[in-house]
């Protein structure tokens, strides 16, 4: 019986070891010796499977996990700090970025591949500990059909909005990521009065989602819900013509509130105390490689930090980079966003 | 008293499930407990907002169990009373929302109710009823069937109408399956987290769950989301302390095999109206993501499912793959949670009672927080598990051994021992003998604890999400990585995911009950 | 003493096709009507119909001249006793023998006044503290007699009463059964397998 139990349990683990990492086969051929290199990420990371051959390629055996999403795995990598779980992290963004690195959570390193980085991006590394990978803008989407049908002047500035709330749905700032960075753009631009600001959409009839999936799938009008405007990406009206159901369609009916944009960055950085520390900085060379810095707009529908790396057609077309996001100085995020989200909740009686 | 029964080969077995659960449970929690250790942690217990938050979620709680209760009896009592065509699949149906990911749920649940019923405390109570119609309905029904219905004819003859004999004899002789699948829901209800994000207000609908999010993912305050999971894991400790004392202990009526036929026009009627009912109920929520896995802005369409295959999908990774991975890990978990479920059965019967209370911990002790633990505890050294993929499936069966030892413990107690000593007078070697007295009873509920912990596996996302490697997500990663990308083809593509996911669920119960019935009632 | 008679006019019961032939038969007040047959030949599907548990296929049954047809199980206030008590264990033995006048509306005082009356009629009442499956098995027998009696039935069906009992504590009861119906008046129907107790007890037999 004992035997039995034993024997029944092993390949209990060999059948979900196989299933689970199907692609993790060891690759005969390449004549350097394999070199295992961990890395943490998000749920939301993805990239072509050539990002993870080419390093095997290059002799490197890459090995991914994500930890939830990205506030999640920044929580992680603290409580793990000094006997990281991997070699390296990628997806630490701007918000979080100032407690991983005070509380020793990454060793210091410049990727050579840094000359190559964007002038905006290229002395951002919080503290020489941190390399910047990608960024992305949260903004109002707006479902220009609708404004066009309803013969409604759509909105331009932030200021508009109160007046027109009702047609707007944003995310709870303490469950969703986009809600918090949008409430952090209204922070920026309406410094110690916006709570006024937000109280008066709240006045106006504004929408609280609590994730930004309903948000978009159920409350925004272009998915059948009944508010235009919704706190989504700058990419997605990209994103809408990449998944649209018709290839046929080539241009977005919705487009980005400009005034509206808060800035975010992702980072990579190698874990203090990692087991493999060349290993990690290799693969942070490597994603900041022109191949894969182009490999990742279309992937997560941000922008590469790479100065050279050319945009997809659709980013090209229908998502220029945005020029006026606003961000607020990493210190009076860390410092205030428990009295900012508690006075937010006041604020709209949540 | 089976204590002495036991052949000497199984008297130890209970240690098994034991050390798996002291090492892939406590040891976890421990470790992440000492490493988020400082003293500011007891600071949090004087802020009032966790303790707010847990009342306000305890009163959400007993609603959704009330309601659940109001909704799942009548389905129990016809599924388990009387034996029609269609009975299986009404039951697999009832039980796939409890397995369905709670994403897919919610969506549902907002585009059936979106324009009538506000966010709020009334939609979230709905869901929570939804997703644990299943609980009742198993739980209760088990011992429903076990019920002699001579009982209840004897009351009709002293006079006691329907549903006096209802109140004062069934209820009462359903009261110790009642306590606990109500204490389950409480607990579900009271610890839920993807239903009140997606569902609720924010304010009156709040769990310490989402508290606990908000302090590890966004805020990174440690010390909060410490108070708030010491304080979730307190109220789910007593409520099961309350649920044991609210249980009776008076020996249990005979069992009576077999359920009645319909008969009689009335109660066919009553029979077939409450199946209608359930079925409503149960699909009308999840009826919306069938029509978006088949419909597009240009109409009806077969083309999401078409595509389900093609190589169009690889940014988000193939479909297909992570169908097979999900059932890869469903298997392990189900071999798994089998073994655990059996070796549990053993420490019932031998009154290894603590072995039982170990495994309803994982009720009380979130995803993330779980999640975390194993993460911190199993990725370095010599316990370095991460590569070896059995972190999931290992998760999962903690995940759903309380369900799978909720549901077996009342076949177990109701076992005969006088059955192993006829086997032993026959001539029988002692473990032989007690395979032939138990085997059939044991065997009904390692397969049930199977077929129940893979379902489980198959819909869970939370644990998934913290320790799948990103190149290979399960089915609900995938559903959920898809929910969070805009675009008509992404959300439909979801749509079909969840559609299958479904009708895997439905057939794995399907067969799983079909053979479990088999086992245990003939 | 109610004094109604039971008659049944060309009976035939069964589930899905007739168990008997026709049955006709009449029980009077007092009167112990023993039905003998072996197992499986539908005698407690008879009992079960009287009381109204299924519907009859054919043929009508009366109560004092009145149909009992479409009469739910309720409201027919026949007594009916099991092969085993079925005591209801969450009451206490005094609340098991008052359950059916509490279910015709007495007060709980009354209900109890009455009970007691006739746990001391049964012999029992040094044990009225007692939980229902701390009894044994004659005792847990008479208990459920006791109930079944309580609200003065119609009729009594006693479906293979006591045959899990040693045979000289069986013996006792049934004597004890026949008194009681013979003074109450109570028309009765008892179901066995034993000839040699349908001999004692019956004042009429039927077998088909």
């Amino acid at each position: 019986m004992y035997r039995l139990v034993a024997v029944v349990i092993s390949s209990a683990i060999a059948i979900s070891a196989c299933s689970s990492s199907p692609e993790s086969a060891p690759t005969q051929g390449s004549d350097s010796p394999v070199q295992v290199v961990r890395m943490i990420t998000h749920e939301s990371f993805v990239l072509s499977p050539s990002f993870v051959s080419d390093l095997r390629d290059r002799g490197i055996d890459l090995q991914i996990t994500s930890t939830g999403d990205a506030g999640t795995l920044t929580a992680s990598a603290i409580l793990a700090a000094g006997v990281p779980t991997a070699d390296l992290l990628f997806g630490v963004d701007n918000t979080l970025a100032i407690r991983a690195t005070g509380e020793g959570v990454f060793e210091s390193y410049t990727s050579p591949e840094m000359v190559n980085v964007l002038p905006e991006f290229n002395q951002d590394t919080q503290g020489g500990y941190l390399t910047p990978i990608d960024f992305g803008d949260v903004c109002i989407n707006v479902d220009d059909g609708w404004f066009k049908q309803n013969a409604a002047a759509i909105p331009t500035t932030l200021e508009q909005l109160p007046k027109i709330a009702n047609l707007l749905v944003v995310e709870d700032p303490a469950t969703s990521s986009p809600g918090l960075a949008f409430l952090l753009a209204t922070v920026a631009r309406f410094g110690a009065e916006w709570p006024a600001y937000w109280e008066a959409l709240r006045v106006g009839g504004v929408a609280v989602a609590g994730s930004w999936t309903d948000a978009y799938y159920s409350q925004f009008t272009l998915s059948g819900g009944d508010r235009p405007l919704v706190v989504s990406y700058a990419t997605s009206p990209a994103a809408e013509v990449v998944f649209a159901e018709d290839a046929t369609v080539t241009e977005p009916t919705t487009s980005v509130l400009t005034d509206s944009c808060y800035r975010q960055v992702e980072y990579a950085g190698v874990l203090a105390g990692a087991e493999n520390p060349s290993g990690a900085r290799i693969v942070i060379d490597a994603l900041l490689s022109r191949k894969v810095q182009e490999d990742i707009p279309l992937n997560m529908f941000v922008y590469p930090v790479r100065s050279d790396a050319t945009l997809p057609d659709v980013f090209a077309a229908f998502t220029p980079i945005i020029q006026t996001s606003t961000s607020l100085p990493p210190e009076q995020v860390d410092e205030e966003l428990s009295s900012l989200l508690d006075t937010w909740g006041t604020v709209m009686n949540r | 008293m089976l204590a002495q029964h036991l052949p000497r080969g199984l008297k130890w077995l209970w240690v098994f499930p034991a050390i798996l659960f002291l090492m892939f449970l406590i040891y976890p929690i421990i470790k992440l407990a000492v490493t988020a250790w400082s003293t500011e942690m007891l600071n949090e217990f004087t802020d009032s907002t966790v303790w707010r938050v847990a009342l306000l979620a305890s009163g959400q709680a007993v609603l959704s169990v009330a309601l659940s209760l109001l909704i799942g009896i009548p389905i129990a009592r016809v599924l388990f009373n009387y034996h029609f065509r269609g009975r299986g699949i009404i039951l697999a149906l009832v039980t796939v929302p409890f397995v369905l990911p709670t994403v897919v749920v919610a969506l549902g649940f907002r585009s059936l109710f979106g324009d009538v019923v506000p966010n709020g405390l009334l939609l979230v109570v709905l869901a929570h009823a939804y997703i644990n119609i299943a609980v009742i309905v198993r739980l209760v029904g088990a011992q429903w069937s076990t019920l002699d219905p001579r009982m209840e004819v004897t009351a009709a003859t002293l006079g006691a109408n329907p549903f006096r004999v209802f109140t004062s004899i069934t209820l009462p002789a359903l009261r110790n399956s009642i306590v606990l699948a109500a204490s389950v829901v409480f607990i579900f209800s009271f610890s839920s987290l993807g239903i009140v994000v997606v569902l609720g207000d924010g304010s009156s609908t709040r769990t310490l769950e989402q508290v606990l999010l908000r302090s590890t993912s966004v805020l990174l305050d440690f010390p909060a989301a410490f108070a708030a999971a010491i304080l979730q894991l307190v109220v789910v400790s007593l409520v099961f302390v309350i649920s044991a004392r609210m249980s009776r202990n008076e020996p249990r009526a005979k069992v009576v095999l077999g359920r009645k036929q319909i008969s009689g026009r009335k109660s066919m009627w009553s029979v077939r109206l409450t199946c209608l009912v359930a079925m409503i109920v149960v699909i009308s929520p999840i009826a919306s993501i069938l029509w978006a896995s088949i419909s597009s802005s240009g109409g009806i369409t077969l083309q999401w499912w078409s595509e389900l295959a093609s190589t169009s999908n690889t940014r988000i990774g193939s479909p297909i793959a992570a169908l097979g991975r999900s059932l890869g890990l469903a298997l392990g978990t189900a071999v798994l949670a089998a073994v655990l479920g059996g070796a549990i059965a053993i420490a019932v019967m031998s009154k290894k009672g603590f072995v039982v209370s170990l495994a309803l911990i994982p009720l009380g002790i979130s995803a993330v927080t779980l999640g975390l633990g194993i993460l911190l505890a199993f990725s370095r050294g010599p316990l370095d598990l991460r590569g070896t993929g059995a972190l999931i499936p290992i998760t999962h069966a903690l995940i759903a051994v309380p369900i799978v030892v909720a549901v077996a413990t009342p076949s177990l107690r109701n076992v005969d021992p006088r059955r192993y000593f006829v086997a032993l007078t026959l001539g029988a070697a002692p473990m032989r003998a007690w395979w032939t007295a138990f085997g059939t009873v044991f065997g009904g509920v390692m397969l049930a604890a199977g077929g129940l912990a893979a379902a489980v596996s198959l819909g869970e996302f939370g644990a998934a999400t913290l320790l799948s490697r990103t190149d290979s997500p399960t089915v609900p990663i995938q559903i959920a990585r898809l929910l969070s990308k805009p675009g008509e083809s992404a959300f439909a593509t979801a749509a079909v995911l969840s559609v299958i996911l479904m009708f895997i669920t439905m057939t794995l119960l399907l067969i799983v009950d079909k053979i479990a019935s088999r086992k245990v009632f003939t | 003493m109610t004094g109604l008679i039971l008659q049944v006019n060309d009976l035939m019961i069964g589930y899905e096709e007739a168990l008997t032939p026709a049955l006709n038969f009449s029980v009077g007040p007092g009167e112990i009507l023993v039905v003998v047959g072996d197992s499986g030949c539908g005698k407690s599907t008879l009992l079960s119909t009287l009381a109204g548990v299924n519907p009859p296929l054919s043929g009508e049954i009366l109560l004092g001249g009145k149909s009992l047809s479409g009469v739910p199980i309720h409201k027919r206030n026949i007594g009916l006793v099991f092969q085993e008590p079925l005591l209801f264990p969450h009451l206490s033995l005094i609340d098991n023998i008052g359950y059916a006048l509490r279910s015709s509306g007495e007060s709980h005082s009354a209900a109890r006044i009455r009970a007691t009356e006739l746990l001391d009629w049964v012999g029992l009442s040094e044990i009225a503290g007692q939980k229902t499956w701390q009894l044994s098995g004659g005792q847990a027998g008479r208990i459920a007699l006791a109930r079944a009696i309580a609200a003065k039935p119609n009729v009594l069906l006693l479906d293979e009463p006591y045959s899990a009992l040693d045979p000289g504590t069986r013996l006792r009861l049934l004597a004890d059964v026949k008194n009681l119906v013979t003074r109450e008046g109570i028309p009765t129907i008892h179901v066995t397998h034993d000839r040699s107790e349908a001999e004692l007890l019956a004042t009429r037999t039927l077998t088909w």
